[in-house]
């Protein structure tokens, strides 16, 4: 078996990147990822809702959901690899989304204009959840634009929550975006430590 | 991929169940349980012991997969194409048979986690020099 360098020592960290369906997530996770994104499979049993409750049946449903995955690492200035999971669309499945933001730093809620909110319940999940969220608006070319003070509104959400424009096919502009989202994990753990302190 | 009509590759069409669940049941035997508990982001790199003959095609790739670096769950699944609850399965039993290990431990300090965050910080600035992050 051949051998490749082993990166044994990098420390690895999760992010998730969530928001509604067509949003750009797959696109901002490759623009970034050392690895085309992977889309991956899992299988989930539900108990459904039963349309034969009457005769106390209860049918398990089986349903498959998909998630993005892609990584990024480095040996300087410290080895670190970083994963980064796509959510599917809809917080449907919650019990999934659990799952997937399980061991997570934090997350990005990524977000289109035209359909802000597609977006909400990732938002409203993340804050329920208490992990540190960024919001940031994937600029569609020809859309009407929005300011940031109107978006902030529609997704009344605490204002440190951060939230910037970008473009999910920059790297460059997507690296921005998880460098702020990091930023704000750090921001938000040392007020946290100074509130236990005082 | 990039168009702006939203063609996230992991919602573009509805996911074929019955075939997903196929694949499931041939490559575990029908069983849906791993007996270690793996979440998508565990990271497994080569056991001590090599891989006894005749194990399944799937389990050997997943060997060799962990062999060539160390991979977290989700990506072994992705790369396999077959569905995470079939991957925990196989991944469980290699794991019993000393193929494959956890090879870092998973303990975190409130301090190693801000170490942790100033490299992301710092890596992701050094590869992107022309990223700008939005203060606060």
């Amino acid at each position: 078996m051949t051998q490749f360098p082993q990166p044994a020592t990098r420390a690895t960290a999760k992010l998730v990147i969530a928001g509604g369906f067509g949003v750009g997530k797959t696109t901002a996770i490759g623009a970034v990822s050392d690895i085309t994104p992977l889309r991956t499979e899992e299988v989930l049993t539900t108990q459904s809702t039963a349309t034969d409750s009457l005769r106390g049946i209860e049918d398990k449903t089986t349903t498959t959901v998909a998630f993005d995955f892609g990584r990024v690492g480095w040996d300087v200035p410290d080895p670190v690899e970083l994963y980064l999971f796509g959510t599917p669309g809809q917080p449907r499945f919650w019990s999934f989304w659990h799952d997937l933001s399980e061991g997570a730093l934090g997350a990005v809620v990524l977000a289109d204009t035209r359909r802000l909110e597609s977006s909400f319940p990732a938002a409203d999940f993340f804050e329920q959840l208490g992990l540190p969220f960024v919001i940031a608006i994937n600029r569609f070319p020809g859309t009407t634009p929005r300011t940031a003070v109107e978006i902030r509104e529609a997704f009344d959400v605490d204002e440190q929550v951060p939230l910037m424009f970008c473009d999910a096919r920059n790297a460059d502009s997507v690296a921005g975006v998880l460098i702020t989202l990091v930023q704000h994990i750090a921001n938000t753990k040392s007020a946290n430590s100074a509130l236990l302190d005082a | 991929m990039n168009s702006p009509t939203g063609q996230d590759s992991l919602e573009a069409e509805a996911l074929d169940d019955t075939a997903t669940i196929v694949r499931l049941y041939a490559v575990t035997d029908g069983r849906t349980r791993a007996r270690h508990h793996l979440a998508l982001h565990t990271v497994l790199g080569p056991g001590r012991r090599s891989p006894r003959p005749g194990l399944a095609e799937e389990s050997v790739r997943i060997v060799e997969l962990c062999g060539q670096r160390h991979r977290p769950l989700a990506e072994l699944a992705g790369t396999l194409a077959l569905p995470v609850t079939a991957v925990s399965v196989l991944v469980s039993d290699l794991i019993d048979a000393g193929a494959l290990a956890f090879p870092i431990p998973d303990r975190r300090s409130e301090d190693s986690d801000l170490q942790l965050l100033h490299a992301i910080t710092a890596g992701l600035k050094r590869r992107h020099p022309n990223a700008t992050a939005k203060a606060g």
